[in-house]
């Protein structure tokens, strides 16, 4: 039986910049999907889905600023700050979020997908984990993950098995996809010890899950897995795809004109 | 002009459990699954909701209006109404005291 720790506060130092680790990776993947997906405002393919994909880009920026103010509660910079300021090697999102779309809606949709299968396992094992204050919050985002979920597994069946052209469209995004998506679970050096401490299980076994879940969605959409693709590593170690980069000066564009706007 | 959009689905949302499902507006969508994932967030992303339904509008037959006519009372119908009735006092009172 694992103790549960029930305040921010009664970690002891490795353990809790294995969590610090854990939150960036967490307030990084939800801040830049959410950009990505706010690229789509007032270019979806149809008005419905502008006004849902958009609602969903706004739900991620949230969940992402709620992680970030944790972090500041742990004693990191401010959300602003840390959104606004960190240079592109302090980031630790995983690829497949940083990359861009391209104006591919196969490719946003698959990749909005895959990324809510993996934020949802890992809320779901955060909110059973024994960090108190983590998994209190990780209990709240997860009723709106579940949404997202349903907006996916709607239109992945029906696009992959909607027209040759669809078919095709959402195969080349899967392909495209596939080992990105793997490389959200880049094993790290906190795993071992948020493990331990009943906080999060590790990487590796997240990635399991989300395979088993992704797999069964995409076999039901006639959509191919190639066994035998390997993951993409580096985004959690600050090495990014260049697509990154044009994101930054895009939503760091204000402050670095004036870091003292009120806006 | 032929219309290419998609099927139109009906939206009716309830504020709150044993309240009645109130129209508020429409989606298009190619079937009723996709209706209902769109209809949340065109409908449930500012108020509250504990339920949606989405209709076909297609299965709705409506009435004409050129037949509306038939909706106007020609005589006095007063007595339909509940101000066509003295309410005894206890009731008044009881009304007063049940929060609105």
């Amino acid at each position: 039986m694992i103790a549960t720790i029930d305040t921010l506060h009664d970690m002891e130092a490795s353990l809790k910049s294995a969590v610090i680790d854990l939150l960036y990776r967490l307030a990084d993947d939800a801040i830049i999907i959410g950009h990505r997906g706010s690229e789509w405002t007032g270019f979806a393919p149809i008005l419905e889905e502008d006004i849902a994909f958009s609602s969903m880009a706004q739900d991620d920026m949230g969940h992402a600023q709620t992680f970030y103010q944790m972090l500041f509660e742990l004693g990191e910079p401010d959300p602003d700050t840390n959104v606004f300021a960190r240079k592109l090697d302090q980031w630790t999102c995983a690829g497949m979020v940083s990359i861009s779309s391209q104006r591919d809606w196969a490719m946003s949709l698959v990749r909005k997908y895959f990324y809510d299968v993996a934020a949802s396992i890992r809320l779901d094992a955060l909110a059973e984990g024994a960090l108190v204050p983590l998994a209190q919050l990780a209990r709240k985002l997860r009723s709106e993950k579940k949404y997202h979920l349903m907006h996916g597994t709607m239109w992945i069946p029906r696009l992959g098995t909607g027209t040759r052209e669809s078919h095709q469209l959402m195969q080349s995004a899967v392909d495209t996809l596939y080992p990105h998506a793997l490389g959200m679970f880049e094993p790290t050096s906190a795993d071992l010890l948020l493990e331990q401490a009943g906080v999060c299980p590790r990487e590796d076994e997240l990635r399991k899950r989300w395979q088993a879940e992704v797999e069964n969605v995409l076999c039901g959409a006639t959509l191919k897995v190639d066994a035998d693709m390997s993951p993409v590593f580096g985004g959690r170690a600050g090495k990014h795809p260049k697509d990154l980069m044009a994101l930054l000066d895009d939503m760091q564009l204000v402050y670095n004109l004036d870091p003292h706007a009120k806006w | 002009m032929a219309d290419t959009q998609w099927p139109v689905y009906e939206v009716f949302h309830q504020q709150a459990r044993g309240e009645p499902h109130i129209h508020v507006g429409s989606v298009h969508a190619t079937d009723a699954e996709m209706a209902l994932v769109m209809a949340k967030e065109q409908y449930c992303r500012r108020q509250a909701c504990v339920n949606l339904w989405v209709v076909p509008a297609a299965a709705i037959l409506a009435s004409e209006y050129q037949d509306g006519d038939m909706f106007e009372h020609t005589t006095d119908k007063s007595y339909r109404e509940s101000w066509g009735y003295k309410t005894p006092k206890t009731i008044q009172k009881s009304d007063e005291e049940t929060p609105t």
